[in-house]
Formats: C-alpha cells, sequence, structure tokens
C-alpha cells in the first residue's frame, strides 16, 4: 500500500507527462484526458482509504529510502490523520475543479491541464513527505505551476497577482528553508527526518526564532492576518480552477505545516506565543470578515471569507487541544469543500455574464432556480449552519479554545481594564466571526438572488447545466455528510491529533489532560519522571508573560525550572 | 626524460589547434562552415580521452600538478568549448564566413589557457595562463566585420576594448601584487609561500593580487566591463565569456588563497568577505534596473559569482566542492540563458524583453528552457541551480557564517523580481511579432543538451556533487 500512496502522488504528473507528449488534440479530449488521470487518482486513493486504520495514531503506508545520501536527505513517506484526509480532499476537488472549469478555459488548454496536474503532485507531495528537505521541495515545487496559473489564465490583474504571489510565498519558504538547514545541521552532519528534527529539544531562544522562520512561511500561505494581502488579489485573479485548487489545498498546507512541523518540533515556543498566535487568528478571523462583508466583488468577497475561516483554523491550532487542533484539521476538509462550491458557483456566474460585480446582479433566484439552491445551500454551509459542513469544525475550535487545558487560558493584564481571561475574550471574538460569516455570506445571496431583477442581461441568464450539476451534487453530499457525520473523519484524525498534543505538551514540560471540562489549569509542570525528553531547563517567566499573581496559585518558578539531574 | 603526463591534455589540445589551423588553410571558401562542426567533436573527442588517460603527478619541477581537481577544470573548459562550438557555429558561418578558422584557432588557444591555468603551481606560471586564455578573448570579443557599422558587430570594437584595457589593467595590479608576495616570502612557488607571516605588507600584496583576478571573475568592485561587453559583444561568446573564464578565476584565486595562504586566511578572508557581499548586493540591485536582457544576465552573474565565492571563502574541502558544483550548474544554465537569447534574436547583439516576450507563443521549447534556466538561476527545486545554492548555504552554515545564508537567502528573493520579469514576459505577455522561431539545429542541440543537464542535475545531483566533492579534496592533497 505504500507503494499506491507513490502512486498516488506521481500518477498526476505522469499524466501531465502524457499530455506534453500526445500529438495536437481538441481541447475537449485534452480536458477529458486530464479528468480521467485525476479521477483514477481519486479512486485510488479510495482504495488507500479502505486500507487505512483510522485508530492507528502513527505514520502508516511509509516510503523510505535514500535519496542525496551525503547530505542525510532521504526519500521518505507516509500519511498519518493529519495528512490522510487532506490527501482525500486533493484528490476529489482537483477532478471536480477541471470539471467545473471546462469552459471557462478556451487558451493554451494543454498548457493548463499540465499545470493542474502537476500542481496536484506537487500539493500531495507535501502532504505525504517526512523529511524536511523532501517537504520544502515538494513545497516550492507547487508553487511554479500555481504562478503560472494565476499568470497566464487569471483576469485583468492576473501578472501583478502572480508575481505578488510568488514573491511573498518565496519570501516564506526561504527563510523555512534557512531554519531547515539550522535543524538539519546536527553533530554528526546533516539529518533532515522529520523524525529526528521531532525528537530533538532546541534551547528556548533558539526555539523562538527557528519558530518564527517556520510560522512565517506557514503563515503567509494560511494566509495569517497581516500577511495576508497576497491572497485577494491572487483568487481575485485566478481561473476558477486556480482559486478553487489556491483555497481548497494550497492554503490548507499552511495549517497542514503548523500542525506537522513547526508545533511538534519547537513546542516550547508553540507555547510560549500561543497568545500571539491566537490573538492574530482572532485578528484575522474578525478582519476577515469585516472585509468580505464590504466587497463590491464576489471573488473578493469569497476570497476575503477565506481569511477569516482560515483564520479558524489558525486559532484552533494555537490552542493546542485535542479539540482544538482535530477542530482546525476538519475545518480545513469543510472549508475545502464550500469553498471550493462557492467559487465555482461563482466562476459559473462569470462565465455566463463576465462580470462579478454584485451590484451588476439581483433576482436571479427566478431566473436560475438550480443555481440559486446551490448557492443558498453552500453558502449555509460556509457559514457554519449545524448540520452542514462548517459546524463541526468551528465548534470544536471554539470548544478547544476555551478549555483551561490550552496555553491560551492565561489571566492576561490589559492595562485599564486588569486581568482577562485570554481565551474567553478570544471564543468570544472568534465565535462573533461565525456571526459575521452569516451576515457577509447571506448579504451576498440576497445580493445575487433576490431583490427586483434590474439588469436586462440577467433576463436571458441560464441555469446550471447538467455538467455544472455533476460537478455540484457530489460537493453539496459532502457538504451534508461532513455536516451531519463528522465521525466518519474525526476518529481518524483524533488518534494523530491526540499523539501531537500529548507531544507538543510533553516536550513543553507539562502535562496535558484532555479532560476539557476541568476547572483548574491542568497545565501544571510534571514531576522529573514525566519529561524524560527534556534536556534543557524551562524558562518559563510569569512575569514576562504578565500572569496576574494568584492566578497560578500552584505554579511558581522553582516548579517550572526542572530538578537538577542527579 | 621529463615527466610531462600531467599535461597530456593540453599538449594534445595544442596539436589540436595546429591541426584546426591546417585544416582551415586547406578548405575552400564557402565550406569553413565545417571548421566550427570539427572543433567541436575534436574538443568532445578530447574530452571523452579525458576519462581514460592519467594525468596525475607534478610535472616541470614542481610548477604544474595533475589532479583531480585540475581535471576537473580541464573538463570544465572541454565542455564550454563544445558548447560554445556548436551554438556559435551558425552565427560565425553566417557573419565572418571567410574568418571562420581565426575565431575557432583563438577559440581553441583561449581553452589552452583555460586547461592549463588549473594546474599551475607557480606564481608566474599562474599569469603567463592567465594572459594565454586572457588575450585571445579580448580578439574574440571585438570579431565584427569591419564594413559592419548596424549589424551585430557595432558595438564589437567597443567591448572588446574594455576588455582589453580592464584585463591589461588587471594582470599588471596582479603582476604589482604577486612582486609584493614575492618580495615577503622570496619564492614564486605556491607550495613555499605558506611560512610568510601575516603582515600589513602581505595583505597590500593580496589585496593587489586578488584585484587582479576578481576582474577577471566580474566581482564587485572590478566588475564595470561586464555589462558593457557583455552587451556589445556577440551572444554566444557571451555564453562562453560569461561562465568558462569565471571558472578559470576561481581556479587561480584557489591556488593563490588555498594552496599559497591557507594559513594566512585571517589576512584574505575580510577581502573575500567584502567582495561576495558587495557583489550579491550590487549585482542583484543593478540587475533590476536593466532593460537590456544581457545586460540584466550580465548583473546576475555579477550575483553569482558572489554566491560562488562563499564556498571559497569557507576554505575546506566541504566549501570548495560545493563551489565546484555550483560553477558546473552554471555552466549549464548560463550558457543555456544565453544560448536561448542568441536563438530568438540571432542577428543582433541588444537583445530586450521585447525580443522575449510571447516567447511561448513562437516557440514553446525554446520558451521552456528559458523558464527552466531561469529558474535555476534563481535558485527553485528541480532544477540544478536549487541545489547549487542550497549547497553553498550548507557550506556557510557549516563555517559559521549564519548570517550570510541568511543574507543570501534573502537577496535571492531580490533576484526573484528581474528573473520573473523575463519569465513572465516569456509566458504572460502578447508577443510583438508573432512569426515563429527557427534555431539552428547546432544551436537547438545546445539548448536541449543544457535544458536536459539542468534537469537532470537537478532531480538527481548525488553523481555530480560526488564528483565535485572527490575534485575538492584532491586540492586539499
Amino acid at each position: 500500500m505504500a507503494d499506491l500512496l507513490n502512486v498516488i502522488v506521481y500518477l498526476p504528473a505522469l499524466g501531465a507527462l502524457l499530455l506534453a507528449s500526445l500529438p495536437p488534440l481538441e481541447h475537449r479530449n485534452l480536458k477529458a484526458t486530464a479528468i480521467a488521470v485525476t479521477t483514477l487518482n481519486f479512486l485510488l486513493s479510495l482504495i488507500l482509504w479502505s486500507a487505512w486504520s483510522p485508530a492507528h495514531a502513527g505514520f502508516q503506508f511509509e516510503t523510505n529510502v535514500g535519496w542525496i545520501q551525503s547530505f542525510g536527505i532521504r526519500y521518505h513517506t507516509g500519511v498519518d490523520g493529519l495528512s490522510f484526509y487532506l490527501i482525500l480532499l486533493t484528490t476529489f476537488l482537483v477532478p471536480v475543479t477541471l470539471l467545473g472549469a471546462w469552459n471557462a478555459v478556451e487558451t493554451r488548454v494543454r498548457e493548463f491541464v499540465i499545470a493542474i496536474l502537476v500542481l496536484e503532485s506537487g500539493m500531495l507531495g507535501a502532504f505525504v513527505a517526512l523529511d524536511l528537505f523532501l517537504f520544502y521541495v515538494f513545497w516550492e515545487a507547487m508553487l511554479i505551476p500555481m504562478y503560472f496559473v494565476i499568470g497566464v489564465w487569471g483576469g485583468q490583474r492576473r501578472v501583478y497577482a502572480a508575481v505578488k504571489f510568488f514573491i511573498f510565498t518565496m519570501a516564506g519558504s526561504l527563510l523555512m528553508l534557512i531554519a531547515i538547514l539550522y535543524v538539519a545541521n546536527v553533530p554528526t552532519g546533516w539529518d533532515f527526518s522529520w523524525a529526528s528534527a521531532v525528537s530533538r529539544n532546541f534551547d528556548p531562544t533558539l526555539q523562538a526564532w527557528l519558530f518564527g522562520a517556520f510560522m512565517l512561511a506557514f503563515a503567509i500561505k494560511v494566509p495569517m492576518f497581516p500577511v495576508h494581502t497576497w491572497l485577494p488579489d491572487a483568487h481575485t485573479e485566478a481561473p476558477t480552477a486556480g482559486s478553487v485548487i489556491l483555497a481548497g489545498v494550497l492554503l490548507k498546507l499552511g495549517i497542514y505545516g503548523f500542525v506537522r512541523f513547526a508545533y511538534p518540533m519547537f513546542p516550547q515556543a508553540a507555547i510560549a506565543y500561543a497568545p500571539i498566535i491566537g490573538g492574530l487568528a482572532v485578528a484575522g478571523i474578525i478582519y476577515g470578515a469585516v472585509a468580505a462583508w464590504v466587497q463590491p466583488d464576489m471573488k473578493k468577497l469569497v476570497a476575503y471569507s477565506s481569511v477569516s475561516h482560515l483564520g479558524f483554523c489558525v486559532l484552533g491550532v494555537a490552542a493546542v487541544t485535542v479539540e482544538g487542533m482535530t477542530g482546525a484539521v476538519y475545518q480545513c476538509l469543510a472549508h475545502g469543500i464550500s469553498t471550493g462550491g462557492l467559487f465555482i458557483l461563482v466562476g459559473v456566474l462569470y462565465e455566463r455574464r463576465h462580470t462579478r460585480l454584485l451590484s451588476d446582479y439581483g433576482g436571479l433566484a427566478r431566473k436560475v432556480p438550480v443555481f440559486a439552491t446551490f448557492l443558498v445551500f453552500t453558502a449555509l454551509a460556509s457559514a457554519g449552519l449545524p448540520t452542514l459542513s462548517g459546524f463541526p469544525g468551528e465548534f470544536m475550535i471554539l470548544l478547544g479554545t476555551f478549555t483551561a487545558a490550552s496555553p491560551l487560558d492565561q489571566i492576561v493584564n490589559v492595562p485599564g481594564l486588569g486581568g482577562i481571561r485570554m481565551a474567553q475574550v478570544l471564543t468570544v471574538l472568534g465565535a462573533t466571526g461565525v456571526i459575521l460569516a452569516a451576515v457577509y455570506l447571506l448579504w451576498m445571496v440576497q445580493k445575487v438572488l433576490f431583490g427586483p431583477l434590474q439588469d436586462p442581461a440577467n433576463e436571458r441568464i441560464a441555469d446550471l447545466s447538467v455538467r455544472e450539476i455533476a460537478v455540484m451534487l457530489p460537493l453539496a453530499a459532502l457538504m451534508i455528510v461532513l455536516g451531519l457525520f463528522p465521525g466518519i473523519f474525526l476518529k481518524g484524525i483524533e488518534p494523530s491529533v491526540q499523539r501531537l498534543v500529548t507531544t507538543v505538551h510533553q516536550k513543553a514540560g507539562q502535562t496535558y489532560q484532555a479532560d476539557a471540562g476541568a476547572k483548574r489549569l491542568n497545565w501544571l509542570p510534571a514531576g522529573p519522571g514525566a519529561r524524560p525528553a527534556l534536556q534543557r531547563p524551562l524558562r518559563i517567566d510569569p512575569n514576562r508573560l504578565r500572569l496576574a499573581p494568584g492566578r497560578f496559585d500552584a505554579l511558581r518558578p522553582e516548579d517550572i525550572r526542572r530538578p537538577p539531574t542527579p | 626524460m621529463m615527466n610531462l603526463g600531467p599535461l597530456t591534455i593540453d599538449l594534445i589540445l595544442c596539436g589540436l589547434t595546429f591541426g584546426v589551423l591546417s585544416v582551415d588553410l586547406a578548405l575552400p571558401h564557402g565550406r569553413k562552415r565545417a571548421l566550427g562542426y570539427l572543433t567541436a567533436v575534436l574538443l568532445a573527442g578530447l574530452f571523452v580521452v579525458s576519462f581514460f588517460i592519467d594525468v596525475s603527478g607534478s610535472a616541470l619541477s614542481g610548477a604544474y600538478q595533475g589532479d583531480a581537481w585540475v581535471l576537473f577544470f580541464k573538463r570544465f573548459a572541454l565542455v564550454a568549448g563544445v558548447f560554445v562550438s556548436l551554438g556559435a557555429v551558425d552565427y560565425v558561418d553566417r557573419h565572418f564566413p571567410t574568418r571562420q578558422g581565426e575565431f575557432w584557432v583563438l577559440m581553441l588557444f583561449t581553452l589552452l589557457g583555460m586547461t592549463l591555468l588549473p594546474g599551475a603551481r607557480d606564481l608566474l606560471l599562474l599569469i603567463v595562463c592567465f594572459e594565454l586564455m586572457g588575450l585571445p578573448l579580448v580578439v574574440l570579443a571585438s570579431f565584427a566585420k569591419s564594413e559592419d557599422k548596424t549589424g551585430p558587430g557595432q558595438f564589437a570594437p567597443e567591448a572588446g576594448l574594455k576588455l582589453y584595457l580592464v584585463s591589461s589593467v588587471s594582470t599588471a595590479i596582479t603582476l604589482y601584487g604577486v612582486s609584493i608576495i614575492y618580495g615577503l616570502s622570496g619564492t614564486t612557488k605556491l607550495a613555499e609561500l605558506g611560512g610568510v607571516g601575516v603582515s600589513p605588507m602581505l595583505f597590500v600584496g593580496l589585496a593587489f593580487a586578488l584585484a587582479g583576478m576578481g576582474f577577471k571573475i566580474g566581482a564587485v568592485p572590478f566588475h564595470m566591463w561586464v555589462p558593457d561587453t557583455y552587451q556589445g559583444t556577440s551572444t554566444p561568446f557571451v555564453s562562453f565569456l560569461s561562465v568558462a573564464p569565471k571558472a578559470t578565476g576561481f581556479a587561480a584565486l584557489a591556488a593563490v588563497l588555498i594552496l599559497g595562504f591557507a594559513h594566512q586566511k585571517a589576512a584574505w578572508a575580510p577581502l573575500v568577505l567584502f567582495v561576495l557581499v558587495t557583489s550579491i548586493f550590487f549585482g542583484n540591485l543593478f540587475a533590476l534596473a536593466q532593460k537590456d536582457l544581457k545586460r540584466l544576465l550580465a548583473y546576475s552573474g555579477i550575483a553569482q559569482v558572489g554566491y560562488m565565492m562563499i564556498g571559497l571563502l569557507t576554505a575546506d574541502a566541504y566549501g570548495m566542492g560545493m563551489l565546484l558544483f555550483y560553477i558546473a550548474g552554471y555552466l549549464v544554465t548560463n550558457m543555456g540563458a544565453f544560448l536561448v537569447l542568441h536563438a530568438v534574436a540571432p542577428n543582433r547583439s541588444t537583445i530586450t524583453l521585447d525580443d522575449v516576450r510571447g516567447l511561448s507563443r513562437r516557440s514553446p521549447r525554446l520558451a521552456l528552457a528559458l523558464l527552466l534556466f531561469l529558474l535555476s538561476l534563481a535558485g527553485i527545486p528541480f532544477v540544478v541551480g536549487f541545489w547549487a545554492k542550497l549547497y553553498v548555504f550548507m557550506a556557510a552554515y557549516r563555517a559559521g557564517y549564519t548570517w550570510l545564508v541568511l543574507y543570501g537567502a534573502l537577496m535571492a528573493i531580490v533576484a526573484l523580481f528581474y528573473y520573473l520579469q523575463i519569465a513572465k514576459a516569456a509566458y504572460m505577455e502578447e508577443p510583438t511579432d508573432a512569426e515563429p522561431i527557427r534555431v539552428d539545429g547546432s544551436l537547438d542541440a545546445v539548448v536541449m543538451a543544457c535544458m536536459a543537464l539542468v534537469v537532470v542535475m537537478g532531480l538527481y545531483p548525488s553523481p555530480f556533487l560526488q564528483g565535485a566533492m572527490a575534485a575538492a579534496r584532491a586540492l586539499f592533497g
């Protein structure tokens, strides 16, 4: 089955090679070939799912062979609960997107499908890589096809958007490369393996720097406030297929990077900076939502909604609780499906009317009932209506943020306000994002579908074709499945998250008790026996964290410092 | 009998040069195109032969040395020679139909200088080899039709003159530096220089010697000639000029600094550091503003030299191996990039963004090649330039220059702007002239070979890296 995983990763790239070597074909045949290849890939990943054991927390389907031996670079791939469903999401979204964008791209079709296929291989590779170096290589490899997808087939300002996307992402990833090199530079030579990077303990100051470098790369990808500015441009200018893949999968790689690399490798820094990350996440949730609300352009609205929704994912990760992180991974899946759907629907309108402005529409509900149904449905799923896909993830994230086991649960002294409980404030503010999401999405629905039909051009607008319905139906079905039966996916995600959260807390010198109902802070230093992995004393200065006295009555500085080893 | 084993390749090359000269006399006008192919075949043959003969050992009473390190540079020059002969044969045939013999013979002489120099273990021999390489380059750079007032050769005399002046001044400076070094040490043998104590005078001598070599590799602040010469000279020749002399310059630098003054690193490391930091900075900065693509690549080359010098700075087998890998990758990448530019505008020496605009419509193959070369220059994975940059960064880490890695990576982001600008024009803009491009067969073959090598070395760098490391270890005995 490990071979099957590798086949899944490289099949799209092989398909791209095949398409590149074929004699001139009609556009239809090129697209059909690409869809056939990616659908086959999806079926293969379903076979992989049948062999996948969800209860297993560790890696499955591993391949581990030497690649560049003299530098300790290995070809090591495998999946666990953090990555497996994201792989399914990728293999599912690509054929659906290609079918959805059937008419959207009419020029240089061969290059277009090749770019999408190479992109798919790059994304899958990044999800399965268990070698820091391999991960970096795939991470970068996604950049070039996406650059072209935006820059060649995009809208008016496509070149600007493409270059901005490229430079932003590259700037982040170069810093990550530097941090990777630093981590891999071990006394015995080079060691790029994920396992050894995670098993090591770095000095807390060093951790802060390395964590910062990794976080910047991933935060740009997510994108987290305030490095999100490339996203609205890239999303708006990209062709529909590009937007769907960008929102559906590429952004998730940022979250995946957090949970796979940054958090387990630098747990002390992750916990020390949790309030900052959580704060930025909530800022992103609210900023993205408010910005989405005021957009006159539908695609930009959906783009900003991504900033807001991905803010939830970051918040869940920052909480470092099982609920929060599971919710974050789940929200990635849900957001991929619902936002992908929204982008496809916006693309459908754009193909018919060549405008994305909300003001050009209105009253479409009577003319295009099928479209209207899907739009309302997808918008509600995206807004997190209970029973639809957006709800479980957001709920778990908020739950996980609120719990006392989270490092976000601290009392922070705010001048003028006195001590406030960070976790509760973040949860409350984050929850307003759910409300705001309903506001801007329903605002869009209302502007597009309801009200008087003013523009005569909208009189002749055609409803969804059979092809478009065929694209939207599986998406809608998944929105229901994800909303009603989250257990299908959660049972696979949770064991791996559990392992991750335990590792992070243990390495940071704390015991983590998954007992979310605990009223007291469970975030206590364990006895010396419970943290054998910790090499250096943990330095947490309560004054620097500005903790209120009395709150940590059980926690004194001398408790945190590790007792001298006998 | 004298042991000339280490000089076998050079002696054969010398013989081949005279062979080409005689064939030129025998060939009637109109048939001289064959000379270019002949040169390519002979050089390729010699390259193959280099794998079967033993050139290790010492010759000329210790003034000449043959080992894996030297052999690397010899092969490098031969490969560059093969590529440039095939890439330029059509150009030479069309523009100087009667003088092709001179062109190829000069090319072979400059190659002879390049194969000889890395083995020189005596400062005087080093300088003689430098001149053997440098003077034919000057003539080649100014190669133009005298009646040619508007064609591709219109700026060639100016370009040649600039190269000549800079080249002779730099030789003079080097000689002056060498005379100071000789005054301090009483010897010109590299192996015996190590006993000199670090003194202000040594610093001055080294600074002068390095300045002369800095001119050859085109590093800041000795870079002024580079963009002007590149712009004025014929593009296929620039593809050679931008790569091969740089490698030889590095061989000379390594000989002086590592074989001669390894123990005086404290005296020269600040100089090297200064040159590399400013090269990376100004190369990238000036490249941003260029409209002429040859000037742009000239400045990018200045920055690339800065990256290569990181390997020199570490002064260990590890760093030098990385340097060799970088140069090898740079050979296929940069030659390929210039040859694509040549293929796009074969009859002009000035090439701007307009010429590559919409290239993907006019010639998808050339556009793809150009894209891969640009990605390689920018250091993006799956092409050789990525490993090249990565490896020098690794070497810098090992040597403790963490800040240099950060600096290099940040400047690589700056470089993205101008490399992407070309890729953008080639792929995302409409052509000004929609006519498909017709490329000469042998030029096309070289471009494709470079592209294949860029990808192969990018996907599977191990064997090349091991070769480079083995060569570098030979330098350290």
